[in-house]
């Protein structure tokens, strides 16, 4: 399968400290991909250079056959990506509509407008069709900077899936959620449809290996190994970079 | 309407004050209709602008003035002709608003274009360059400034009468208020206080965070370009003094009198900063506290710094909490 994500030899520097070294890593369209690894292995990094948050020290990004090394972040939602970041990221001053809203008048072009629409409307609507999808339609006009932690993650879910993308990266998605919660987001990941490519940071391995159809492992800015789950789970040298201890 | 609206009656009042204020000179004084109010008209569409930016779009700027006084300048070269000060050009009033205009404009462009790469206090430094710049620029060339300003400006004859200019300060207030306020609404608004809250979210959403801010600075500096066209017809001149680092500051005071964060504090803070000045030197027994025209900077400091104290949000922040309040005791509600 052609893939969709392509990087090579992707280094970051930040002064003297390296946060990616030489990182290859093919992603293909509509696979399931688990990044894991402990603190500082790189893995935020990594995702920073394929959303252009970040231009990499040296390497190359290629997403949809396109090389995006150089180019600045707000151009990858044309190239139907999304993302997450660790830390929720929602427009504190506006509300749960209007975060959604900016996501979908984002993806479609609609910046500059100085008069409302029906597009405008119907946008609206739709951003209350979406926040439903997270469990948040209750929340519509409650502002960004007054959700719960938890109620954040999902308002950064909606604003990533609102547009529809084609390739989504979330960073620990479901860190800081309830068990209930992180059970609804496993739900709603599984639901999505199967040409969407999924990247996932995260830290609960249950949701990482649920969700995910092949995993990597990183530590130190390197990309240590890479399988299905269960060649992961079951990799000793995974279990001592990651829990310091064999596998039993 | 959300519920606060509704309590508070914010539309219905200030529907109000517009009738209010247009019924207002045939209820005071010339006096106090063509010096007071136009004044506080015009100090308060401009520092409208720095409310907008600073409110909508993070973006603290100390330039508004410099915009107000391009404006100025550029009408004075334009409309004046042989004997007066500057470039003598020469022009029909209204093709000098049009040329006044554009180059407040175009210089907002530019000015824009180079501060929107920064943020913060950054933002603000480089503004306050800026303005600094500015006044340099008009006041060593004094081809486009004249020696020691220029003089004798006429305003156009549609506004003639003093009580005119009033209601064209009055017109663009309410134009101002009611297409910033619609703005915030608008898919532009929206964006611009998405950059306000997080500039690196925006770009991962597609948005061109600089191309934003910029378009902001350049609203902002058109608006401010009225207000400086209104402010030269009422004073008949300009000089580069009138744009210096005090009068800059004295626009932020404005704003901060009344509230950064609301647009209707720019002009109730240019209101009270006009009445001190006006008013504070006839205040009895105020020269035997050694409160004289000399120290007037010194009781607006003071002023501000007591606002400030009572309330961050300034004097609207204020004038929020007492409704609310009475609206509690009136409804017989107490706070858990």
């Amino acid at each position: 399968m052609a893939s969709v994500v392509e990087i090579r030899e992707v280094t970051v520097a930040f002064g003297g400290l390296r946060a990616l070294r030489g990182v290859d890593l093919d992603i293909a369209q509509g696979e399931r991909l688990a990044v894991i690894g402990p603190n500082g292995a790189g893995k935020t990094t990594l995702f920073n250079v394929i959303a252009g948050d970040i231009a990499p020290t040296t390497g190359t990004v290629v997403i949809r056959g396109q090389d995006c090394t150089r180019r600045p972040s707000r151009h990858r939602p044309r190239l139907g990506l999304a993302r997450t970041y660790q830390k929720a990221r929602a427009f504190a001053g506006l509300t749960v509509r209007e975060n959604i809203y900016l996501a979908l008048a984002g993806h479609r072009g609609r910046h500059r407008a100085l008069w409302r629409t029906p597009a405008d409307r119907a946008m609206g609507d739709e951003a209350a069709d979406v926040a439903d999808r997270v469990w948040l339609s209750g929340q519509l006009d409650e502002l960004a900077g007054e959700l719960a932690h938890g109620q954040r993650r999902q308002l950064e879910l909606a604003m990533a899936i609102a547009t529809r993308p084609d390739v989504m990266l979330l960073d620990e998605p479901a860190s800081g959620l309830s068990r209930g919660e992180r059970e609804r987001l496993v739900e709603l990941l599984e639901s999505f449809d199967d040409r969407l490519t999924l990247l996932l940071i995260e830290h609960d391995m249950d949701v990482a290996f649920r969700i995910a159809q092949r995993v990597v492992v990183m530590a130190d800015g390197e990309q240590v190994m890479a399988g299905t789950p269960d060649e992961v789970r079951a990799d000793p040298h995974v279990h001592r970079i990651y829990l310091g201890t064999e596998a039993a | 309407m959300n519920l606060r609206a509704r309590l508070t009656g914010e539309p219905l009042a200030l529907a109000g004050l517009v009738l209010f204020l247009i019924l207002l000179p045939s209820l005071a004084t010339a006096f106090f209709v063509n010096f007071v109010m136009t004044q506080t008209l015009i100090l308060g569409l401009a520092a409208a602008t720095i409310v907008f930016l600073s409110r909508y779009g993070g973006m603290t700027s100390l330039a508004q003035l410099l915009m107000f006084g391009i404006a100025g300048f550029m009408f004075g070269n334009a409309a004046l002709d042989g004997g007066a000060r500057g470039l003598n050009l020469g022009w029909h009033p209204w093709a000098a608003v049009g040329f006044a205009i554009v180059v407040t404009t175009l210089a907002a462009v530019v000015l824009g274009a180079i501060a929107s790469r920064t943020t913060g206090i950054y933002f603000l430094m480089l503004t306050l360059v800026y303005g600094v710049i500015g006044y340099f620029v008009f006041a060593q060339i004094v081809e486009i400034s004249g020696p020691g300003g220029i003089t004798s400006i006429q305003r156009p004859d549609l506004l003639g009468p003093p009580v005119r200019l009033y209601y064209a300060g009055l017109l663009l207030s309410v134009l101002a208020y009611v297409g910033f306020r619609a703005l915030r609404r608008t898919a532009f608004g929206l964006a611009l206080q998405g950059v306000r809250d997080d500039p690196v979210r925006m770009a991962s959403l597609g948005f061109n965070v600089p191309l934003h801010r910029t378009l902001a600075f350049v609203l902002a500096g058109f608006v401010a370009g009225l207000a400086g066209l209104l402010n030269v017809w009422w004073n008949g001149q300009i000089d580069p003094a009138s744009i210096s680092i005090g009068p800059t500051l004295i626009l932020l005071i404005i704003a901060v009198i009344g509230g950064i964060s609301s647009l209707e504090g720019a002009w109730l803070g240019a209101f009270v900063y006009v009445l001190v000045f006006t008013y504070l030197r006839d205040l009895p027994l105020v020269d035997r506290i050694g409160i004289t025209e000399a120290r007037f900077n010194t009781v607006i400091g003071v002023i501000v710094l007591a606002i400030m104290v009572l309330s961050p949000e300034g004097l609207t922040g204020i004038a929020r909490r007492l409704p609310v309040r009475t609206i509690r005791k009136e409804l017989g509600g107490t706070r858990a």
